[in-house]
């Protein structure tokens, strides 16, 4: 096992891994902002080092100076969490040639996946279901045409190196397609300097179910069940549960087979999630597979009795992955507090934290790195705290979730416990009658805070 | 505002070795700081062992040289702009880029920062006497920690 950890990021996720190595006996050091000074995770870590001043693009984005300070404090490894350099397949390699092991799957595995258009392709190969769509990037109009009446309208014209739902446009109709064409191709080029595009049909308002998988060294891999995260707002996720309300065992049977399936094409290595959409007739498709540990990774740890974080470390270390089937048992939510104002359109809501209180209790945990009088920074995602419940049954979950959002006191700053209370007391969300579009419909009502 | 309250604040930070005071009272707030122009206040001596505790980079280390006691026009402080381990002279026998006295001008090399395998020639952003030098050769230094004083 490891003997000293660099964590290459900072937040909760940096805290989460910290407490990990703690418990194995594994050194760990911290890297830092100047924002970041007082973070809850350079104060827990082992040692610190100041990388850069607050712009991400100034610190935590600045490779050599992570390599520099992964090398003067001598680490054995290097944990990317999720964000930042975790899906960088250059950071991946740059840390393998400097004789420190990242934590996740090879740059390989990261650069193929990375690709939306070859991993698209890589995994109808290995037999999974994909989005009907071009065989690739599409170069020209012409053939955008072409291959949209092959599929049928409605079309989606995606980024090839876009994600987190930028870089894309609807198509509906014939007409409208040349202009959105030439304006996704634009868009792509101004976003992730690649301006290809490919095109897909659009399921309409699908279920966005996830699978958990872990892979090995030795080419064994595993399923940890699923996720729903349909509950979005601009392709943003806010609320994740496990298991979801919408997938029967016969569907989550095939979805998980084709998960591995996926898996085993690519030898994956360590954790990873394959997103898939699911219409309303339970016909599911590829769609990402994401090459690391994901935010919501907490609720499939509270269905599974599995910490996902450790086995990272124990695959990346050369441990074979549990052969056991892994159980499932329970029903577990998950609410993104982030730092915005849901009754001002979700607008950022940095400052100091006065009054900070977290509930607690049998089966609800919160994730989170802020305490009272913490400075939420402006540089950063607004992902203050995950508050994760665990009941025996949807139900229970929801109205523990709701218990425990009443209890949950954050003053100074805008958040959006209100704005999940009010999800909790919806009728379709309690019914577990929700896919993508639910947000779309959801009215906000801005209470008295 | 209290005058008074005012002078005795300033009286209690310049005899310390504190940086920054900030009191808030029913509404009102008052905040005085050493170097107000500067993001990151603490000294930087250090910085890397081991961070844990109080020790955490508000607090200068018992004992630890606290450079420049006042703040004043004529003094500059080099910081490091990368991460890495500081070298005093271009190759291990060679002589040190500059000695306490020497006299710098703006992008002269004052030393190296080694990262990542390759040697980065750091210059001073200033012209003066070089009055301090705060790390050892061969110490690792973090971004933005103070390398060298120099008198304008």
């Amino acid at each position: 096992m490891f003997k000293k950890v660099l964590i290459a990021n900072r937040g909760e996720i940096a805290l989460r891994v910290i407490r990990v190595c703690r418990q194995f006996g594994i050194k760990t050091v911290a890297v830092y902002s100047q924002a970041d000074r007082d973070s809850l995770h350079v104060r827990f870590a082992d040692e610190a080092v100041c990388i850069g001043p607050p712009p991400s693009k100034e610190s935590y984005l600045k490779i050599p100076r992570i390599i520099a300070a992964a090398e003067i404090t001598n680490v054995d490894a290097i944990h990317p969490g999720y964000g930042f350099l975790a899906e960088n397949a250059g950071f991946a390699e740059i840390c393998t040639t400097s004789g420190i092991k990242f934590i996740g799957p090879t740059h390989q595995m990261i650069a193929s996946m990375g690709d939306k258009a070859l991993a698209k392709d890589t995994m109808k190969k290995a037999g999974v279901p994909v989005v009907p769509g071009s065989d690739g990037v599409v170069p020209t109009v012409g053939e955008a045409l072409e291959i949209a009446r092959g599929i049928g309208f409605p079309v989606i014209i995606k980024a090839v190196a876009g994600g987190g739902g930028r870089g894309m446009r609807i198509v509906r109709e014939e007409s409208e397609l040349e202009n959105a064409y030439k304006t996704a191709q634009h868009e792509a080029g101004q976003a992730f300097a690649n301006a290809d595009v490919y095109i897909e049909k659009f399921v309409e308002q699908p279920h966005h179910i996830e699978i958990q998988v872990f892979g090995d060294q030795f080419g064994n891999a595993i399923h940890f069940g699923e996720r729903d995260c349909s509950v979005q707002r601009r392709h943003q996720k806010l609320i994740e549960e496990s298991p979801s309300p919408f997938v029967d065992e016969a569907l989550r049977k095939k979805m998980c087979e084709a998960a591995i399936k996926g898996c085993k094409a690519v030898g994956y290595e360590n954790a990873g999630t394959i997103e898939f959409l699911v219409d309303k007739d339970k016909n599911f498709y590829f769609m990402e597979m994401n090459t690391r540990i994901q935010v919501e990774h907490p609720v499939t740890e509270q269905v599974t009795g599995h910490d996902l974080v450790k086995l990272q470390l124990q695959v990346a270390a050369g441990e074979r992955l549990p052969r056991t089937k892994i159980p499932q048992r329970g029903h577990a939510i998950e609410c993104r507090i982030n730092a915005e104002d849901p009754a001002n359109n979700f607008r950022p809501s940095p400052g100091r934290i006065t009054d900070f209180h977290m509930p607690g209790g049998f089966g609800v945990r919160v994730d989170t790195h802020s305490y009272n009088g913490y400075q939420v920074p402006p540089y950063y995602d607004s992902l203050i705290a995950k508050l994760v419940v665990y009941a025996q049954t949807r139900e229970g979950a929801v109205n523990k979730m709701s218990s425990a959002l009443e209890e949950f006191t954050i003053e100074g700053i805008k958040t959006t416990i209100p704005f999940h209370r009010q999800v909790m007391r919806n009728e379709n969300f309690r019914a577990g009658k929700f896919d993508t579009s639910f947000l779309d419909s959801f009215q906000f009502v801005p209470e008295e805070q | 505002m209290d005058l008074n309250l005012v002078r005795k604040l300033v009286k209690l930070l310049s005899e310390s070795d504190v940086d920054e005071i900030e009191i808030e009272e029913e509404g009102k707030k008052i905040r005085i700081a050493k170097h107000p122009s500067r993001f990151a206040m603490a000294p930087q001596v250090a910085p890397l062992y081991p961070v844990a505790e109080a020790a955490r980079p508000a607090a200068p280390a018992a004992g630890a040289p606290v450079p420049a006691p006042a703040p004043s026009a004529n003094i500059h402080e080099v910081r490091s702009p990368i991460v890495g381990t500081f070298y005093r002279a271009p190759a291990p026998d060679a002589a040190p880029f500059v000695q306490v006295g020497s006299d710098v001008q703006a992008g002269n090399v004052l030393c190296i920062i080694e990262a990542m395998k390759l040697m980065n020639e750091i210059e001073s952003d200033s012209a003066g006497k070089v009055v301090k030098v705060l790390v050892e050769n061969g110490q690792p230094v973090e971004y933005d920690q103070v390398l060298f004083i120099l008198e304008k």
